[in-house]
């Protein structure tokens, strides 16, 4: 067991977001959450690395025991370096080079030599497909190629973990695919991953396991070869009704 | 000699007279005051987006305070009033320490505003990278911002190049100070301050054409902050 979190619960004013969420994650799994919009999905992925805090709950990562209403800032910063985030609008920093944005959090995060990190830069960007785009800031860069960067970003210092909250929803159509198809070859050399995403045929195709979320809680949790061809909840089959499959 | 030969006269030898005070008084007064101004200004803007609790609201006063009063009060209190609570300074560090926290207290707004218009994302990938707030607050939002402050910034140096002047009415020597002299001596106030005035433009139009060349360079290196 990679990943267990225990019973999140998260409000915003008194807006209840999360109700109890529990979940547990094997090391090699890749999670695709699914559900609709405003069901939870980002603040969840946001408190698993306390971008946003908790009201409630707690996680087991990587042997360590979090709680993720309270956890100390030490622990925080520990925990980030062992997990990575890709952002639907892909945040890369606007100010730096594709390698730069790959080796920014290497160096002044990780305490790494600059050598080393431009090493390790140039070897995530060829992973992704953007080794030739180097010195290109983010705004010469197309939104896939953005993203894809953004990936390479949070794969650098090797994660145990990557959460992706809607990485391809930004995305003109024509661009969908590259992104997925580094999403894929990441899940096929065994990382762990977490993906929120609406991209079924991803989730059918490329995950473990899919989860759906509705209204703050987990309505359904099953490998994707049973959700979508047996769902067992009310909501699940609502859903796929409406993504049409 | 014609009016116009003594008028010419007159610019000539009083052209010295004023610049040397301007090379000697007016421009150091404006770097060390700007160069302390903004220094003060990061400080302020910092703690105020850092909400770090106590110093947040001693900077609002303090913003409060200096942008809420003319410079000339605040020049007057420090010179004249403050020797009467038994603290006494020279002209000179009276003027620097008005300016200084004047320039502070607006660049520090201007300041705020740039950081605070760098994309929340910004910060936030930067932690989800391993990297702390502060690393990600001097390597990779201040970097941002200042380029958005950077034209605001200029025209708060280019205020103060003219600001200045007013540390005339606390007796130091400054161009305007020295033009006010050779005026009164010579009767001929409008020659002086028409050559006083002309040299301040010619200070400004070339802080102006240095600021173009720098948004040039800075435009180079990909957009400003949205
Ligand atoms: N920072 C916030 N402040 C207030 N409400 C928020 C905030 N973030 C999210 N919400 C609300 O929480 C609900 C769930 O949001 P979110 O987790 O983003 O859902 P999803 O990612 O599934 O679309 C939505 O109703 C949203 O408006
Ligand atoms: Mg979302």
């Amino acid at each position: 067991m990679l990943l267990e979190i225990n019973h999140i619960q998260k409000s915003f004013d008194n807006l209840a977001v999360l109700k109890d969420v529990s979940l547990k994650v094997n090391s090699g799994d890749v999670i695709t959450i699914l559900g609709r919009s405003g069901s939870g999905k980002t603040t969840l992925l946001r408190c698993l690395n306390f971008l946003e805090r908790a009201d409630k709950g707690d996680m087991l990562f990587d042997g360590t025991h979090y709680d993720l209403h309270a956890a100390p800032k030490s622990q925080i910063a520990a925990l980030r370096k062992k997990t990575g985030f890709v952002f639907q609008d892909y945040n890369l920093f606007i100010n730096k080079t594709a390698l730069k944005n790959v080796t920014e959090g290497l160096i002044a995060g990780h305490g790494m030599k600059r050598a080393e990190a431009e090493d390790i830069g140039m070897e995530m960007l060829r992973r992704v497909g953007m080794a030739e785009k180097r010195d290109s800031y983010p705004h010469e860069l197309s939104g896939g190629q953005q993203q894809r960067v953004a990936i390479a970003r949070a794969m650098a210092a090797n994660p145990r973990i990557i959460f992706f909250d809607e990485p391809t929803s930004a995305l003109d159509p024509q661009l969908v695919g590259e992104v997925l198809a580094v999403m894929r070859s990441l899940a096929e050399g065994g990382m762990t991953m977490m993906v929120v995403t609406h991209e079924m045929n991803f989730a059918r195709n490329v995950s473990t396991r899919t989860v759906l979320m509705h209204e703050g809680e987990i309505a359904e949790e099953a490998p994707p070869s049973e959700f979508f061809t047996h769902p067992r909840s009310e909501a699940a089959r609502r859903f796929l009704s409406l993504e049409g499959k | 000699m014609t009016r116009a030969e003594r008028v010419w006269q007159l610019l000539t030898t009083s052209f010295s007279q004023i610049l040397i005070p301007g090379l000697e008084v007016t421009i150091p007064l404006t770097v060390i005051s700007f160069v302390f101004g903004l220094i003060i200004a990061l400080l302020t803007a910092l703690v105020q987006v850092a909400h770090i609790k106590g110093l947040r609201s001693l900077a609002r006063f303090y913003v409060w305070i200096f942008r809420g009063t003319p410079m000339l009060v605040q020049l007057y209190i420090v010179f004249y009033g403050l020797p009467k609570m038994g603290l006494i300074l020279d002209a000179i560090p009276s003027a620097l320490i008005v300016f200084s926290l004047n320039t502070g207290a607006y660049a520090s707004e201007t300041m705020r505003a740039a950081i605070e218009a760098v994309p929340k994302g910004q910060m936030e990938a930067g932690l989800c990278a391993g990297m702390s707030y502060t690393d990600v607050m001097f390597r990779l939002i201040l970097p941002q911002a200042l380029r958005t402050a950077f034209p605001p910034l200029s025209n708060t140096l280019i205020g103060l190049v003219k600001d200045t002047s007013l540390a005339a009415n606390i007796t130091v020597t400054e161009m305007f100070l020295a033009a006010q002299r050779i005026a009164a001596r010579t009767y001929e106030p409008f020659v002086l301050y028409c050559e006083v005035g002309v040299l301040y433009l010619l200070i400004c139009t070339v802080l102006t054409r240095l600021q173009r060349i720098c948004e040039k360079k800075l435009e180079r290196r990909g957009p400003r902050a949205a």
